[in-house]
């Protein structure tokens, strides 16, 4: 394996000797990452077993598109972000929201206009925190739900009691305004 | 419907990564990403840009017997999976000479036999490496019939399950379990089947791939020809 200065890449390097068939590299990759991921899908679903079988789907899937991914898939990290992501996604659809306990802590977070301030502590958000910084609160407030914990339009709308059609325009524009900022 | 004006793309691919969009949307999106590469672009650059948000979740530690699970599951001694995915390596596998006589002669005979007019497709399929026919799909206006024409049995406690993956696509799509009598038949035909495209028959749980991606071995392969 290649050595790499940065933890970014060395999973990159991972994930392609995962493409390999290498069961060691995704048993690296599990260690190194298991932690975050799992942390991202208990925040979609609340339920630890409702996380835990998520993560066991994603890294299936991980070990099954691994030879797909490439350049063009961009960073390795994101890529699995997106798979847990829509992994829990598909299991709060299938399973329904109303089942999932709701997590007291729910939005402490998000809700709090001062997301802002907790991103900052997060590394390599530079950009994104800069132009999130550029969005009204209520567009920053609805995008960062819907990432972060997974909520979908109508969901939001009821989180933060607002009107559904307010929320749908929030993230548009929240999102036309991010891209603008943040393309080259 | 996609649209063609860049600005729209880009907000139809950040509410799919956000995971706003309602299911036949969401659907629409994953369908389309297999072709359209400015969107598979767009949706890149969304995950990636918007990634640094996931640090907002905090980590925690999965329960135990998580990597086992995961280790089960992809510990298929039989069939160790290698790069590049099965799909991209029919090219190798499909045109085996004696193979491709005999499948010759079974195509040869389910065309006499079966009369329909109309634009049809064909596919042989066998066993990765090997010769002799498996499996004939036809395909036309009355839809598409997947017929054993060995004998061919699933593990117990096991089903097999039909894929295909258009020429241009990034994975398979399921087609469905095939029945234990060895024959799949489907009213219409499936957008990805058509010339240049590729079945396969995987190897699954009762009921089928709990993933909509194959999870067990692919035993059989076949590539999709006009006739």
């Amino acid at each position: 394996m290649d050595s790499q200065p940065t933890a970014l890449s060395s999973i990159d390097v991972l994930i392609e000797a995962v493409g390999r068939g290498s069961q060691d590299a995704l048993k690296r990759l599990y260690e190194i990452e298991s932690r975050r991921l799992f942390g991202i899908a208990l925040r979609i679903v609340h339920r630890p077993e409702i996380a835990a079988d998520v993560l066991q789907e994603a890294f299936v899937q991980i070990w099954q598109n691994a030879a797909a991914f490439s350049a063009e898939r961009g960073a390795g990290a994101a890529w699995l972000t997106g798979i847990v992501r829509f992994r829990a996604l598909d299991a709060v659809r299938k399973l329904g929201r109303e089942t999932l306990t709701d997590d007291p802590a729910l939005g402490d977070a998000v809700l709090d206009p001062d997301v802002i301030e907790k991103i900052d502590a997060v590394a390599e958000a530079g950009a994104l925190k800069r132009c999130l910084g550029l969005l009204d609160d209520e567009q920053r407030r609805c995008i960062v739900l819907a990432f972060v914990h997974g909520l979908s339009h109508s969901e939001i709308a009821e989180r933060i009691k607002a009107p559904l059609g307010s929320v749908k325009s929030w993230i548009r524009r929240g999102l036309l305004s991010l891209r603008r900022c943040l393309q080259p | 419907m996609i649209p063609e004006n860049p600005e729209d793309l880009h907000v139809l691919a950040g509410e799919y990564v956000l995971g706003v969009l309602d299911e036949p949307d969401a659907t629409e999106v994953a369908e389309a990403l297999t072709t359209n590469i400015e969107l598979r672009r767009a949706v890149t650059f969304w995950e990636e840009q918007l990634n640094p948000l996931s640090e907002l979740a905090s980590p925690a530690p999965p329960p135990p017997g998580t990597w086992e699970a995961i280790e089960a599951r992809i510990t298929k001694p039989a069939s160790k999976p290698t790069s590049p995915p099965f799909w991209e390596r029919v090219a190798l596998w499909r045109w085996s000479t004696a193979g491709f006589a005999a499948a010759a002669a079974a195509l040869a005979l389910w065309i006499a036999t079966t009369p329909a007019p109309g634009p049809r497709f064909v596919a042989i399929l066998h066993a990765p490496q090997q010769d002799q026919a498996s499996w004939v799909a036809t395909a036309g206006r009355s839809g598409l019939v997947v017929r054993a024409v060995a004998t061919a049995t699933p593990p117990s406690d096991r089903v097999f399950e039909l894929w295909a993956i258009a020429p241009d696509a990034a994975r398979p799509r399921s087609l469905g379990v095939i029945p234990p009598d060895g024959e799949l038949r489907l009213g219409t035909v499936p957008p990805d089947l058509r010339n240049g495209a590729t079945l396969a028959i995987s190897v699954e749980p009762v009921g089928g791939s709990p993933t909509q991606q194959p999870t067990g071995p692919v035993v059989f392969v076949g590539l999709v020809t006009a006739v």
